[in-house]
């Protein structure tokens, strides 16, 4: 029983196989169409995957940095502490000893030889703030609020453009999910048209396929294996093409990035991506497939 | 057996091709339908195997009802019926071999199965020598032969001919009556349809006569 049945699958991927190799030029451009298609939204998130890494490191929730005097010792720095933690603005209080600071530049940035040659800690003892409130003009309030307790040196609120840069990329996110739900549409109809015409030449087939016992399932499977194998064939060229233009575009951004500043690299899809890519391709053709034969055996006469 | 329950069928837009008909055909029985054409042959065939359902009464084929299966059981008892056609209905993009196997294929049996079953069954009606030949190839009467081969190929308890000799001259439809007589001789029960009553003369089995989708009478096996 078991056998008989993983037997028919055998014999339908064959012949799924079959007709795909008796149309070769049509079958590659499909292959290609949704290729290319697919293409576009796996090349955006790729892209949009790699600013996110650039940006990972950035707390976009609104902080206020407070420098204080370089010269202000640990205790200046505990009683302004004090003073943070009690005002009823303030949800929490970071302290960051210059020695912390200094130690934390060494370990990440290239400025490692520049900093050891300094007898020195050029760097002041500083708070990490989080307010209670986002609204600007508040903000702006404790800006200068901070500021004016003694040994503060500098007050920072930095945080607008790396909202500004989230905001960005959650819409850039939005509209890629958009176009790939478009595309995984257009991509299910592709599909669902190559199969519609592989029906009408084996209208004569099916027919007398089904009076003389054929089940649906079975003149079904075929077809399912063709969309899933046209799929998946799909999700391999454009994975290619994926390498392709990623690799192009990581030598021009080498070719523009200040190499110390920013270590910013293209990264290529991981195979767990690429599996995911070509899994979901195969699905929509199989969705195409389904959807279309599905078609076909409620309205026959013009499929 | 086959079993008609004041069967009847009426196509959409009214037309009644089939009124009220009760017979029964038992098991490795010969059964022969005949009248003018829209008599109503062809529906009762239809409704013997299932590829069309009765409109009122009801149809029973080998105990079951055909008007209380799903389609995946309407295809499992099809696949035990051996359907010949009028108009043979073969394909033409592939072999004599490829069209007697397409049962088979469709019942997913194995290779060697499959090749080994095919070529008995071109053997019994004649074909074997030509077995990688094109269908377009056949003249009329090895067409109809090559249509048998592929009814019988699955080794059906039931065969279901429409106007097997239809298109042929006496004798291709000869061989053609010859080669059903001697697979009911085998048990199998057959069941056909045809306008030329010539054609039965000497065969020995029940006859159905329909006139105007009615029955007129069924007269017993003659021999």
């Amino acid at each position: 029983m078991i056998r008989a049945y993983l037997l028919a699958h055998v014999q339908a991927f064959q012949r799924a196989w079959r007709r795909m190799a008796s149309q070769p030029a049509s079958t590659m451009l499909s292959i290609l169409v949704i290729g290319i298609a697919v293409t576009l939204p796996a090349g955006l998130y790729a892209f949009l995957g790699n600013i996110a890494n650039l940006t990972r490191h950035i707390n976009t929730d609104p902080h206020i940095n407070i420098y204080l005097a370089v010269g202000a010792s640990s205790e200046e720095a505990r009683q302004i502490e004090v003073r943070l933690k009690a005002h009823p603005q303030v949800q929490a209080v970071n302290f960051i000893s210059r020695d912390d600071a200094l130690k934390e530049m060494k370990n990440t940035a290239h400025l490692a030889d520049l900093l050891s040659s300094l007898d020195t800690n050029p760097l002041p003892h500083a708070f990490s703030v989080v307010p209670k409130t986002i609204d600007s003009g508040a903000l702006e309030g404790l800006r200068k609020e901070f500021a004016a307790f003694p040994r503060v040196e500098y007050v920072l609120m930095d945080f607008e453009w790396a909202q500004k840069l989230a905001r960005i990329s959650r819409l850039a996110e939005h509209l890629i999910a958009l176009i790939t739900l478009l595309l995984s549409i257009a991509v299910i109809f592709i599909t669902g048209n190559t199969i519609r015409l592989q029906i009408l030449t084996q209208r004569e087939e099916i027919e007398v396929s089904r009076l003389i016992g054929a089940t649906y399932p079975f003149i079904r499977r075929p077809f399912l294996y063709f969309g899933v194998l046209q799929g998946c064939l799909s999700g391999m060229v454009s994975l290619l093409l994926l390498v392709v233009v990623l690799w192009w575009i990581d030598r021009q951004v080498q070719a523009l990035t200040i190499s110390y500043l920013l270590d910013f690299h293209i990264y290529l899809p991981t195979p767990q991506q690429s599996l995911w890519l070509l899994g979901g391709i195969s699905l929509l053709g199989w969705l195409g497939a389904y959807f279309s034969t599905s078609f076909y055996f409620k309205h026959p006469e013009i499929a | 057996m086959i079993q008609f329950s004041n069967a009847g069928k009426r196509y959409a837009g009214g037309r009644e091709a089939l009124v009220s008909v009760s017979l029964q055909i038992d098991k490795g029985e010969m059964a022969a339908v005949t009248g003018h054409s829209g008599a109503g042959k062809s529906t009762l065939l239809k409704l013997a195997s299932g590829i069309d359902l009765a409109t009122s009464g009801s149809v029973l084929v080998n105990g079951q009802n055909l008007g209380a299966l799903r389609a995946a059981g309407l295809a499992a008892l099809r696949r035990n019926i051996g359907l010949v056609f009028q108009d043979h209905k073969l394909l033409f993009d592939r072999s004599v071999f490829d069209n007697a196997a397409l049962p088979l294929v469709i019942a997913s049996h194995t290779r060697e199965d499959t090749a080994r079953r095919v070529r008995a069954a071109l053997d019994k009606v004649g074909l074997l020598n030509r077995e990688k030949s094109s269908p377009v190839t056949l003249s009329g009467g090895e067409q109809q032969r090559l249509c048998i081969a592929r009814a019988i190929v699955n080794r059906p308890s039931i065969l279901i001919a429409d106007e097997p000799t239809g298109n042929l001259d006496a004798e291709y439809a000869a061989t053609i009556m010859e080669l059903l007589k001697s697979f009911n001789q085998v048990g199998v029960t057959v069941l056909l349809s045809t306008h030329d009553e010539q054609a039965l003369e000497r065969l020995p089995c029940t006859r159905i006569r329909l006139a105007g989708g009615r029955l007129a009478n069924a007269a017993p096996a003659e021999i």
